[in-house]
Parts: C-alpha cells; structure tokens; sequence
C-alpha cells in the first residue's frame, strides 16, 4: 500500500484556534494550505476548554508579544466574531482585592495596562463595587470595561470553517508521526498520508515541542499545567454580570480562581492550576474541585455546590517549569536551524484574544520572504448555526413554517431544534463524535448533560453517517456508547 | 445454614430468617401470615421469579416489544431465556396478552406480550 | 391565542389520569401537551413488573399500566399533541408550545404540572477523574436498551441502589453482560427491598453499603472506576480504596424533578422536594397552577402517582368553577423530627386531605403525629418506615376543622 502524498504551499500542524487563524488569515492568498489535525475535530487542545475570556490586555509585562498581540486583538475581536457570527459580549471585568495588601498590584495592573495601551482602566472603591455587583464581596476592584466574552469553542470552529470555505483542507485524525526536510521541501509523515510542503508551521500547542523536535529544529519543553473547571447551572446566572477575577499571584501557573459569565448564560468556576506529569491528563480532582468551590465562596458566597453541573479540564503549555511558575512570552518565529519553518510555543492566554494578531504576524513573516498574491474569492464572513431558541417570537413561527425540523425540540434543557442539530451533524469538517455535535450546537450542554437528547442525537448521527451503534463515539477513537445492539440481529425496521 | 429473606408477596415487607439445610427447611421465624412461609419455602426448594425482557419488533411504531413469561418459571432459567430473546421477532401490530413463544425449554414457559404495538404506518394523530 | 380551560403539561402516568379524572369530572376543552412521540412517559421504558398492584391489584409491567390509561385517553378522544414542547409558561397561565406543526400560543383557566422529573448527574455529583464514553444515568441505558435495542457495555459498576439502578441491573445481567457490583454511600439500600432481593441477591451481584466511586479512569471509553468507603465521620477511608475495572458505570443517584417551566413562571419550588410548594388542593402558589406526580415530589410507586393526579382534579374542578370554598389563613406546615418533608407544605381551604411524605432513616414501629401546639390531631402507626418508601394518609375534615397551626412530626 503506498501512502497518498500532497504538495502544499504551508501545511500547519495543529487545528487548534491558532492553527484555525492562520489557516484563515493565510486563505486570504492564493496559496494551498493544508491543516493536520491529530485528533477527530478541532480544537480538542485547549482551545474549547478555556474561559472563552477576551482579555483587554493589562495582566501582561509590558513590551512582550503577549502583551502588544492581546491589546491589538482586543481591539479587533468584536469585528471578528461579527465577520465569523461567534457570540461576543463585552461584559466588563472586575479584579477584585479582598485584602488591604491586594490594594498595590490593583495600582501596578492599572497602570501597566495604560502602558501596554488599555483603555477604559478604574480603580473602584467599596462602594462602587457592590453597586455594580451587588453579590460579590470585595474592598476595591479594578475594572476593565474592554474585557470581553466569547465562545472558545465556536471561534474555533468558526475559524476552520470560514478557512474550509476560503479553500483551506482540514486532515482530521491525522497525527504526525516523522517530517523530513529535502532541499527545500518538508516531507511530513502522518498516521495515514504523506504531505509536502514549502512552509511548515508548528501549532501543536502541548506537543509543540515535539514537532520541533521532530522537525530538527530548537528544542523547547513544554510543561502541562492542568485547569480544572465547574459548570454552574444557568439559574445561577444572576448572581453576576461581570467577570470577576482575584488578583493574580505571582509565581503562580495561572490568572487565579475565577468566576466567568458565559456566552451561553452559564457560570464557570476555575479554572485551577497545577502542573501534572502527563500531557493527556485531563482528570478532575476531588482536592482541586473543592478548592474551586471555597476559591469562589471568597468572592461569590451564594455559591453553592448544587448548582454545579459539570466540570471539565484543559491543560496549558506552558514553557515555564513548576519551580518557576509565571509566564514566558509567546514564541513566535522562523527557526534558524531550519528554515521556512515557523514554530508557535507556548501559546497560553491570551492565545485566543491574540489569535487573530499572532495569525498575521505569521503571515507577515512568510511575506517577507515572497510576494503573496490575494485570493479574489476570498470571503470573511461564515454563517454559523442559526440559534433558534434567540430568535423573536415572529421569527421563530417564520423558521418552523419554512422547516418543520425547527419545531422538533431535541435538547430539551437548551431548547436545540432537530434543524440544528442536523446542520451540526452535517458540518463542513464532517466532524461525527457526539462532542463535535454538542460543540456546535450547544446540546447536551444542558443540566439534564444530554439525559433527554443522547438517545434522539445517537438516531440522527446513526442515519446521517449510515453508522452502527458502535461506531458512535463520544470523542474520537476507542470512545465508543454502544458496544452494538441489544440482540444480534441486524436493524429492520 | 441460616439466611435472611425479604418476603414480597405483601407490602409488609416481613423479614424472615430461615434455618436450613438443603432443601429441608428446619426453623421459619418473623413470618406475619402464612403465605410468607410459603413464600420462603418456595425460595429454598424451587425458587420463581417473573421473567421480564424484550423481543424484536418488525414494522412497529416501537422497536422492541416487552415481554414477560405468562407464570413465573424457575430461577435458574432467567439468563437463558434472556439470551434466547436475542433470537426472537414478532410482526407488528401486537397486542397486550399475545403468545410471543411457546413452550420454551421444553419447560411449558410461555412469553407474552406486555406492549401495544401498532404497525409503523398507523401513526397517533394529533388531537386538539 | 388558544383558549383552554385545562392543560396538562406531560402525558405520562400523572398527566394521563389527571386527564382523566378531568374529563369524567365535565371538563372537555382541555389538552395534554407531550413532549415525546408516544403517551405513556417512562412508563414506556419501564418492562419490569409491579405496577398496579395498588390501583388494579395486579402485577403489571410499565407499557400495560400506561395503556390501560392510554385506551381510555382514546376511548374518550381527550385531546393531545405529540411532539410538542412547552417552551415557555408565566404566572398568567399562557403558554408558548413549538412542534413541527407551528409555534402556537396558549391560554389556559388551569394548567397541570405533569411534567415528572429527570435525573441526576455524574457532572451534579462531581465524581473526580476523566469524562470518558461509557458513563451513563440509569435512566438512559434503560432507554437504549428497552426501547432501541442498543447494549451500552459488557462490564459494568452501578453507583446508587435506588429501583433504577437495581432494576439496570437485573436487565442488564438477562441481557448477558457482568454486573460487578451495585455501590450505595448511604449505609442503607434507597430503592425497595423487593428490588434488592429480585435484581440483586438473585444474581449474586454485590451490594456495597456506605461506599462510593471517588475516581474514573479512561481516555475514550471507561476502563476502571475506584470505589471507596465511606467513614463514620463522612468522610473516604483510605484503605477502603479499590480499583475496579469495567468498561460502564451507571449513575442511579437521585431525581430531580423538572420545574424549570414553574420556575419560568414564579412558581415557588420547595428545596427539599424540588417540586412546587403546594397546598391541599395540590395548587401553587399561582392560583390555577396545579402540580402533580413526579414534578411535584419524587414518588416510587406509580400508583400513587396516578391516584395523586386524580386527587387534585377536585383542587382543579373547584378553581373552575370558582367555588367558595371553606378558605382560612393560610397554615404552613410545620415539619418536626423524624421527616424528611410533607407535601402539601400549607393548608389554604378545609377539606379531606392526602399528605404524602418520607421519613429520614428506616425504623420500626413510627406513629406519625399531627399536632396543633400540644392538642392531638392525629396519628398513624406505621410498622415498617423506609425513606424509600413514600407513605400517604388521609385526614378528614373535620380534623382539621377550626385548626390555627399543624405541626407534623414521627415519633
């Protein structure tokens, strides 16, 4: 059997939110762009298990690319998610002190946001505090009113469709597994295809120091940093309008224990963060979810445990060991050992606000090296799911006359109409598992974690891919529901 | 050997505590009636139970047709006939009391229906 | 808008004979509004036996006690919607209802909360460790395999000894795979003894008293789950701790009635039942809005479900027909030792009156006291309480005639 190969102009490793940008922004050229995803859809990294927080650029040193990058895209953001139809909120964000030696790093926070160019910073007394959040104890707070929301996981999935459309081929389950560099080609070796390509970019996220390895270029270490996270339940909700975060510690992994609105209308508690030995260790923790819990009671009281309904974990690549904690500033740049191959290390937050901004400088980098010309059919905007539960009442009898399945209620806790959830089954990746489903059109996100719809959307899944019960999965491979039918015989009816 | 029962016939839910060996019962205590008694006897020599499952449907407006044995059969022959439900199917439409299989084992077991079932074309319509 | 003078809100046991009771009562502009493609609710998925031993002294399994109320809907040609959800409700009775047909607007002199309750979560009990495939709530393994023919899995642990849990088991050890053990954190069985001796001692499935699953393992599928006992302080033992391979862990740990349409609404919901507060008459605390069955409080036998549904028809009929009835100051209940909680929770009108409530802990021998500040109003002996059984009484009228204030407690 001889391997199927592929000559790209840039091939990207990682479909994580800054793999997805690049593709993107990269799109806009007439240029073929290959993205390798080792998982069954993207952003499976860190990039859907985030706070989805649009950060306006004040927790970063000034002067570093995390800075400078977050700023700029911070300013950008809301045109992005318009162009990409992702929900955005600016909600605004507290940094809450609780102690009178708090008070000092409120000052230094405001004034290096002023520096890196935020707008907008105020300290806020007492006072002022409980006027806006009448919940939430705290002797004074620094508030952001450019900090912002979104969905972490929609921009992702935003950003590789409106790449898919632009012409960019999306290789899910495609893991690499040896690159080569001829002359001036990469020979990029994966789990099924082989791949060529002029330029190479490591967006590998966790395992970017692997693929630079790989590729024989500088070795870089990347140490997971686990953060694990609660889901309170929506009725919740209306104990905050902002986000509030502690002031940050340093020498920590992490921007502290804090309390995140949703686009959705959840509330996120967390996330923790603790360095763990393995990189796929996504496992919560008794110890650390009750830390998320007294974390949170010392800015929100009347939180309580019964309004959890999930907890998830993500894990950060951080370049910084334990022992030192903290932060380093992005790697961003063409490697000296080899050339046109462009490593992304250590893309923590603010990875998401920057993305768009870290995908330009990308593609200024492989600018100045030859001219790119525009792709004329290169279009901006991508049409998401239509949310039928956030439409008018008018809107709503409109969308069920003209489509019946929008009268259909699946998820029954989200209000997701059948119509959604097929046009989430049908998805350009053509993206199966039941996470990619739950992604993309919210069910299952509910407090009922998929007991009414499960079963509807395993019928769905099964008739749209002509798939057998154990071929359903939840996330990829080896994560099968069903292990077949209840009895041997084939399906009739 | 001594060991406990709960008793089911009644919402008494009596707890009876039996010394036995074998199957020759020596000593029945805690027993509120005698249907009890006869309950743990019936434990001990020959122990009966309901058998509950389901049975392929074909052209039905349900997939799976309920079932239950039409007296309660021995213990020991739960998990048989379980597995032997795997091979069975039934036509649409059905009705509640139908015989599904006759006579399974050799044993006079008999499986009923304990699902309406119509066929697949005949849909509820909406009233109102 | 459609005007009805009763809607029924879920067509499972409670809706049903609600239903009913209302139709033979006179009322025939009513509706059930469900949301599944069938009548019946979860007594569809429901193929073990037991039912109706109260209401038709007979053993019957979950489809035939629905459809003796289902024949009966059809008989009378009481009207329904299938497929319907109620999307939205508020206190002055409308509702907003979606199905394939059209989004359609509702008015009703009445509505009935039938809405059961769903279950709770791996997510809501916070169990530490991976989210792989193969962790399901009993309730949903039970509709894979009863009603679409799927086998969740070949080894499985099951976290709960509430009758779902125990009745999964039983099901799934016919169905041929290896139930390895039912674990339960309380130091008593929560589903009924019956169940433990017909699903679990006849198969010699373990069950493991004051134990829980502290951890899970497993990247894509379920590989091991840790069980961990629990001490006398609460908390885990460390040398309890066990690993257990199994590729399923299925969750019976609690329901959780769905009122989040009464929320919507501005119906109170008491925080020990997760049902809506009510009153004798089975009304909320928005007048005309009536709840009954699992929303209104958990039950375990389904008899009792219907003979509560068809009890706060009277409540119903009564509000239409604007009755003056015998009103007093509004009497809270006031709960003592022993209970777990009382439904109604107020006593608004004098009538003869069904209160349903749990104990706390198993006992023997329990009278159950009704009390006005230290004047005996009743009690009832109970030989044998169990939290897992529901227990009704009814006390008459003219026991509660005249009576300023109620305490209830067991002693």
């Amino acid at each position: 059997m001889t391997e199927k190969s592929s000559l790209y102009d840039v091939v990207i490793i990682g479909g994580g939110i800054v793999g997805c940008a690049i593709a993107r922004e990269l799109s806009r050229y007439e240029l073929k762009i290959a993205v390798l995803e080792k998982e069954a859809d993207v952003g499976w990294g860190i990039s859907c298990r985030n706070s989805g927080v649009v950060h306006a650029g004040f927790n970063y040193t000034s002067g570093t690319l995390r800075a400078k990058l977050c700023v700029k895209g911070n300013k950008t953001f809301e045109k992005l998610c318009q162009e990409l139809d992702v929900p955005f909120k600016k909600i605004g964000k507290f940094v809450v002190a609780l102690k009178k030696d708090e008070l000092e790093e409120l000052k230094r926070l405001k004034e290096q946001g002023e520096k890196n160019g935020v707008e907008g910073l105020k300290i806020v007394d007492e006072k002022e505090l409980k006027k806006a959040e009448p919940h939430i104890r705290g002797i004074a707070a620094l508030y952001s009113p450019n900090t912002a929301i979104t969905s972490p996981y929609g921009l992702t999935i935003a950003l590789a469709e409106n790449a898919h459309k632009n012409g960019v081929r999306f290789f899910l389950n495609s893991e690499v597994t040896a690159i080569k560099k001829n002359h001036s080609e990469f020979e990029i070796h994966t789990n099924s295809k082989k791949f060529q390509a002029r330029y190479l970019i490591n967006c590998a996220g966790l395992y970017s120091d692997k693929i630079s390895r790989l590729t024989g270029a500088e070795k870089y270490r990347i140490y997971p940093c686990r953060g694990e996270y609660f889901v309170l339940d929506k009725n919740a909700s209306h104990l905050i309008d902002h986000l509030v975060y502690p002031v940050p510690k340093a020498g920590s992994g992490g921007l502290g224990v804090h309390i995140t609105p949703t686009v959705d209308g959840n509330i996120l508690l967390g996330p923790s963060n603790e360095y763990v030995k393995k990189k796929d260790n996504l496992a919560a923790t008794s110890k650390v979810m009750k830390k998320l819990i007294d974390e949170s009671r010392d800015f929100l009281p009347l939180i309580s445990g019964r309004d959890i309904i999930r907890s998830y974990a993500g894990i950060r690549s951080k370049q910084a060991p334990s022992s030192e904690g903290g932060y380093w500033d992005f790697v961003i740049e063409e490697s000296k050992i080899v050339s046109r191959f462009i490593n992304l290390v250590g893309i923590e937050s603010p990875g998401l606000t920057a993305a768009q901004p870290i995908a330009q400088k990308v593609v200024q980098m492989i600018h100045e090296k030859e001219s790119l010309k525009p792709n004329t059919n290169f279009t901006p905007f991508r049409k998401g799911i239509l949310c039928f539960e956030e439409q008018s009442e008018t809107m709503k009898k409109n969308l069920i006359r003209e489509d019946p399945d929008y009268g259909e209620i699946i998820c029954r806790c989200e209000k997701v109409t059948k119509k959604e959830i097929l046009q989430a089954i049908d998805n350009p990746l053509g993206a199966k598992d039941l996470v990619s489903i739950k992604y993309r059109s919210r069910a299952m996100m509910g407090r009922c974690q998929g007991g009414y719809c499960l079963t509807r959307i395993i019928e769905l899944l099964r008739e749209k891919y002509d798939l057998s019960p154990q071929e359903i999965t939840l996330k990829g491979n080896h994560s099968s529901l069903l292990t077949g039918y209840r009895s041997d015989e084939v399906e009739i009816s | 050997m001594n060991r406990q029962f709960v008793c089911i016939i009644c919402p008494n839910s009596c707890q009876l505590k039996v010394e036995y060996t074998g199957k020759k019962i020596m000593e029945i205590k805690g027993a509120q009636c005698d249907k009890g008694k006869e309950f743990v006897k019936n434990e001990i020599t020959n122990p009966l139970r309901v058998f509950l499952g389901s049975v392929k449907v074909i052209r039905g407006d349900f997939r799976l047709l309920s079932v239950k044995s039409a007296t309660p059969i021995p213990k020991k022959y739960l998990k048989i006939i379980g597995k032997m439900t795997h091979a069975l199917k039934v036509d649409a439409p059905v009705e509640i009391g139908q015989v599904i299989a006759k006579n399974l084992l050799n044993e006079n077991i008999d499986l009923i229906a304990t699902r309406k079932i119509f066929r697949k074309d005949c849909i509820y319509r909406n009233k109102g | 808008m459609i005007e009805k003078e009763v809607i029924i809100i879920g067509g499972g046991a409670a809706g049903l004979a609600a239903a009913i009771t209302c139709y033979e009562r006179g009322i025939e502009n009513l509706l059930i509004i469900e949301r599944n493609a069938y009548l019946g609710g979860i007594l569809n998925q429901c193929i073990h036996d037991g039912f109706g031993l109260e209401k038709f002294h007979t053993s019957l399994s979950g489809p035939e006690y629905a459809q003796r109320y289902i024949n009966q809907v059809q008989e009378k040609e009481i009207p329904y919607l299938l497929n319907s959800m109620v999307l939205e409700m508020n206190a002055q009775k409308e509702l907003m209802v979606a199905n394939r047909q059209g989004l359609h607007r509702y008015r009703a002199k009445t509505i009935i909360l039938a809405m059961g309750c769903r279950e709770r979560t791996r997510g809501a009990i916070a169990i530490p460790g991976t989210r792989p495939a193969g962790i399901y709530t009993a309730g949903v393994a039970q509709e894979l395999i009863n009603l679409r023919n799927y086998m969740v899995g070949e080894r499985i642990v099951i976290l709960g000894s509430g009758d779902i849990g125990m009745i999964m088991a039983r099901r799934l050890t016919l169905e041929g795979a290896e139930v390895v053990l039912v674990a339960e954190k309380l130091p008593y069985a929560s589903g009924l003894p019956r169940n433990i001796n017909q699903c679990l001692y006849d198969f010699d499935i373990p069950l493991l008293l004051n134990h829980t699953v502290i951890d899970v393992k497993g990247n894509g599928r379920l590989s091991e789950v840790t069980l961990a006992a629990i001490g006398k302080r609460g908390g885990i033992v460390p040398k309890s701790k066990r690993r257990i391979p199994c590729d399923t862990l299925l969750l019976s740990v609690g329901l959780i009635p769905e009122n989040e349409l009464s929320r919507q609404a501005g119906v109170i919901i008491n925080s020990v039942t997760g049902g809506p507060e009510v009153d004798e008459r089975g009304q909320t605390n928005i007048p005309g809005l009536f709840a009954c069955g699992n929303v209104l409080q958990v039950h375990d036998i389904v008899d009792n479900v219907s003979l509560e549904a068809e009890y706060i028809t009277e409540g119903v009929i009564g509000y239409l027909q604007g009755k003056k009835t015998n009103k007093v100051q509004e009497i809270r209940i006031i709960l003592g030792n022993g209970l777990r909680y009382v439904v109604p929770q107020k006593i608004t009108t004098i009538k003869d009156t069904i209160f349903s409530f749990r104990v706390n802990a198993p006992g023997k021998k329990k009278t159950l006291v009704f009390k006005e500040g230290s004047t005996l109003i009743h009690k009832s002996f109970f030989p044998r309480v169990n939290p897992a059984e529901m227990l009704r009484i009814t006390l008459p009228a003219e026991e509660l005639k005249n009576i300023k204030s109620l305490t209830v407690r067991l002693v």
